[in-house]
């Protein structure tokens, strides 16, 4: 520290100084909110709710989480049944997110790659199509969409809400793709093509792997709204059957009966995969969102 | 760069290198490829959109299941004469408002700290990201524990620094449960803004910098005439980008504050949930839907308007 100081010029010491607390703010009004959900979810019910509040947990607990692992334990008949559906929502979501995150991979990557690589009539058409439907506010469809799994017996099915999420997700990924596919060289494929692979094993072999930053940071963006989704998961599901992670996590925050400081891990759990994402691809998702929302 | 990269490689040469002999030049091919993708949109956002519309046009409520009269516009007349959809669009308006000014101010402040080089940057750069990876559920169950009007801690800790002298409902008061639902909007939606302000900033050439310098140019002049400029575009993305996310918030209006107190918080996007999946009304609620339908679409379009010039889709 005090050699830092003194390897600066004087002039630049104080504003160097300036842009560290700007930092150091920054850095509380991110942090701190988040970190006193994660606090609470190691409490004692009785030590979440003092007054003034203990700002570090006294008597770190973990039987929260280990109230999820145990559902037919006393703790988990207080309030509603929040709790012993915690870890099977979490499933749920996984399968949900997971499958929504594969599927657009693989049909956003073709239609990406249609649009990156030829010039046909109705490119422009296609393009604003999808760009269009990436604008249609989720409470718009929400009714028609109700009614049409209903017909279908759907309701209740974790499939209806992968097919919902893909309608969201393969916008964003096609153009996401797209853009990716252009920075590619032509000559790559050209060579594969020369030395005899069919368009397939190209595809296959050749292309995906080289695209395989934007396939990864594709494939991160559609988890991450399927996995947020909470409008279409509370209105299409019911039943532990499909109901995913954010229905139960509602659940709780909506039931005044529940004890907080299991909800505040309820909380916690659903944060982990997302964040996980967000810190290990950190540098695919800024580029992502940057050339996601750019034009071209 | 790679976003730098793809705006070289705009994809202009699809043309020039269309007799190449790669089967470029197959158009049904290219349909082909997008077929899956097609099939998807249409069937599930185009065709609800355009049955949307029927179904408002028509009596039909999940009460009465088997009545479904044709109406015609009386929805929508319903609505536009009903003091609780002007209360909802002020509310929208007030929210968004607030959001998007809130976002964009704080989103460039951080950006250009975040542009400068200082002992520590690399770690604020990473940590930003943290509220965006919060579902909005949890976002809004968080700020929910942190409001509580009985143990929460913005009351313990405005009390013990002396600002407020009791705890307060900060959600029970119409004015201050706006606030605090923008507050936890704001702050799940801000990191956006700043990773792509950010990256805007950094695609600024330095030179451009050194040159104004050179020039006599103060900090307030290098932001008008150098950053600025650069900014203009992004800005505008960014703004769009937020009205729309604002205009369509949902999750944490519901765990939040369910639209209370009274109608404090009804947006026109609670309003449309709860006429349509509270009184189940699916009539009028997608008349809702729709308004709010078409407040985005003239949004969206002006996106297109200025981001897109004619012609630009063919690139």
């Amino acid at each position: 520290m005090i050699a830092w100081w003194t390897s600066r010029e004087p002039s630049q010491r104080w504003s160097q100084l300036l842009l560290m607390l700007g930092g150091l703010l920054v850095t509380i009004y991110v942090i701190a909110p988040f970190s006193w959900l994660v606090l609470t979810s190691f409490m004692h019910e009785q030590d979440a709710l003092s007054v003034p509040p203990q700002w570090i947990p006294v008597r770190p607990t973990l039987s929260n989480y280990l109230t999820f692992f145990d559902p037919s334990g006393t703790r988990a008949v207080v309030g509603s049944r929040a709790a012993e559906q915690t870890l099977p929502s979490m499933l749920n979501s996984l399968i949900a997110a997971g499958s929504t995150a594969a599927l657009n991979v693989l049909i956003g990557a073709v239609a990406g790659y249609g649009l990156a690589r030829f010039a046909f009539r109705g490119r422009g058409t296609l393009l604003a199509v999808y760009l269009g439907s990436r604008m249609l506010p989720g409470i718009a469809l929400i009714v028609p969409l109700y009614l049409t799994v209903r017909t279908y017996g759907l309701l209740d099915h974790l499939s209806a809400l992968v097919i919902t999420y893909l309608t969201f997700t393969l916008p964003f990924t096609i153009w996401l793709l797209k853009n990716y596919f252009q920075a590619i060289p032509r000559s790559l494929e050209e060579a594969a093509l020369v030395d005899g692979c069919n368009w397939w094993q190209m595809f296959w072999h050749i292309l995906l792997p080289a695209a395989a930053p934007g396939l990864v940071a594709a494939g991160m963006f559609a988890f991450m709204t399927a996995w947020n989704d909470y409008l279409f998961a509370v209105i299409l599901t019911s039943t532990i059957a499909s109901k995913t992670m954010p229905v139960v996590v509602a659940g709780f925050a909506t039931d005044v009966t529940t004890e907080r400081t299991l909800m505040a891990a309820s909380g916690v759990l659903a944060v982990i995969p997302p964040l996980v994402f967000a810190f290990a691809f950190q540098r695919l998702i800024v580029q992502g969102l940057t050339s996601g929302a750019v034009k071209d | 760069m790679l976003g730098q990269s793809i705006r070289d490689d705009d994809g202009r040469q699809g043309v020039r290198w269309n007799a190449s002999g790669v089967g470029y030049e197959r158009p049904y091919f290219a349909f082909l490829l997008n077929t899956p993708a097609l099939l998807i949109i249409v069937l599930l956002a185009g065709y609800p959109i355009a049955y949307s519309a029927w179904i408002s046009l028509h009596k039909f409520s999940l009460k009465r299941p088997r009545v479904f009269d044709f109406i015609g516009l009386s929805n929508y007349r319903q609505i536009l004469e009903s003091d609780e959809f002007w209360s909802a669009l002020w509310i929208t308006l007030a929210f968004t408002g607030l959001v998007v000014v809130i976002v964009v101010v704080l989103g460039l402040a951080i950006a250009l700290l975040l542009n400068r080089e200082f002992p520590g940057r690399d770690i604020v750069r990473t940590l930003i990201l943290l509220p965006w990876a919060i579902p909005p559920v949890v976002n809004g169950l968080m700020w929910q524990w942190i409001y509580d009007s009985k143990v929460g801690a913005l009351n313990g800790l405005l009390v013990s620094l002396g600002i407020i002298s009791e705890y307060r409902g900060w959600l029970s008061d119409p004015l201050s449960a706006l606030l605090a639902l923008v507050c936890a909007d704001v702050w799940n939606a801000m990191p956006l803004a700043v990773v792509l302000l950010l990256a805007a900033l950094q695609r600024i050439p330095v030179e451009l910098y050194d040159a104004a310098r050179v020039d006599g140019a103060g900090p307030l002049q290098l932001f008008g005439h150098v950053t600025f400029p650069w900014l203009a575009q992004p800005l505008l993305i960014v703004l769009i980008l937020q009205t729309l996310s604002a205009i369509r918030a949902f999750d944490v209006i519901y765990v939040l504050t369910a639209g209370g107190p009274g109608t404090a918080t009804t947006t026109l996007t609670w309003k449309t949930f709860l006429t349509t999946f509270d009184s189940l009304d699916f009539g009028l609620g997608n008349a809702y839907a729709y308004t709010i339908s078409l407040i985005t679409l003239a949004i969206a379009l002006v996106y297109f308007r200025i981001l897109y010039r004619r012609g630009d889709f063919e690139a």
